[in-house]
């Protein structure tokens, strides 16, 4: 399908090439393993988990 | 845009959601979704695209106004900016697998204006800012355990 005219000769605003992340599905699907795993990540955004060491 | 608009504007993301061929399932749970965060002012939407990478690299792009049924999407598609250019799409499209297809989404996060503004006026100005991948804090938190268990 062609581009619509505005997006073509226009300076873009994604400068490089983007990489692709790591795909993390893995860890927040439901199962076993991942449960456990997305469990990990909330402690770790609950407030006062935590102290910060400098 | 004036100086003023500029000062108003929540910070910019983008979004590619990448479906690996036969692995799509679209039943209108993420449109829906959508919609709610753009009816809640939460986000305002930017721009869609949908990329389609053939199993030789080639990349084709469709407006959302290119895809016939869109529901609850139709509202947004009259709003949408326009902001990616061509080479966006080549670049956005390189993180893709070859036989996929993508969505790309760019939204502004309104939520985030009046304190942005608000700091701006403070006389702050913005030096840092990023994403946290959800890896980095599982490796995190799994150090601090090893720390703990003395290991």
């Amino acid at each position: 399908m062609p581009l619509r005219a505005a997006r073509v000769g226009r300076v873009g605003v994604i400068g490089a090439p983007v990489a692709r992340t790591a795909v993390v599905a893995a860890a927040v699907t439901p199962g076993p393993s991942p449960v456990a795993k997305t469990a990990v990540v909330a402690a770790a955004v609950t407030p006062g988990r935590r102290r910060r060491r400098i | 845009m004036t100086t003023t608009s500029l000062d108003e504007l929540g910070p910019v993301d983008y979004i590619v959601v990448e479906f690996p061929a036969g692995a799509s399932n679209f039943t209108g749970e993420m449109a829906a979704a959508l919609v709610e965060l753009v009816e809640a002012g939460t986000i305002r939407v930017i721009d869609v695209l949908i990329l389609t990478k053939a199993e030789d690299g080639s990349v084709e792009a469709a407006e959302l106004s290119d895809v016939g049924e869109l529901g609850e999407l139709q509202a947004l598609e009259a709003q949408l900016a326009e902001l990616l250019a061509e080479d966006d799409i080549v670049h956005l499209a390189a993180a893709m697998e070859p036989g996929s297809v993508a969505g790309v989404l760019i939204w502004e996060n309104l939520w985030a204006a009046p304190f942005a503004s608000a700091a701006r006026r403070s006389g702050g100005q913005l030096i840092a800012s990023g994403r946290i991948p959800i890896q980095a804090i599982i490796a995190s938190i799994e150090a601090d355990e090893l720390v703990t268990e003395g290991v």
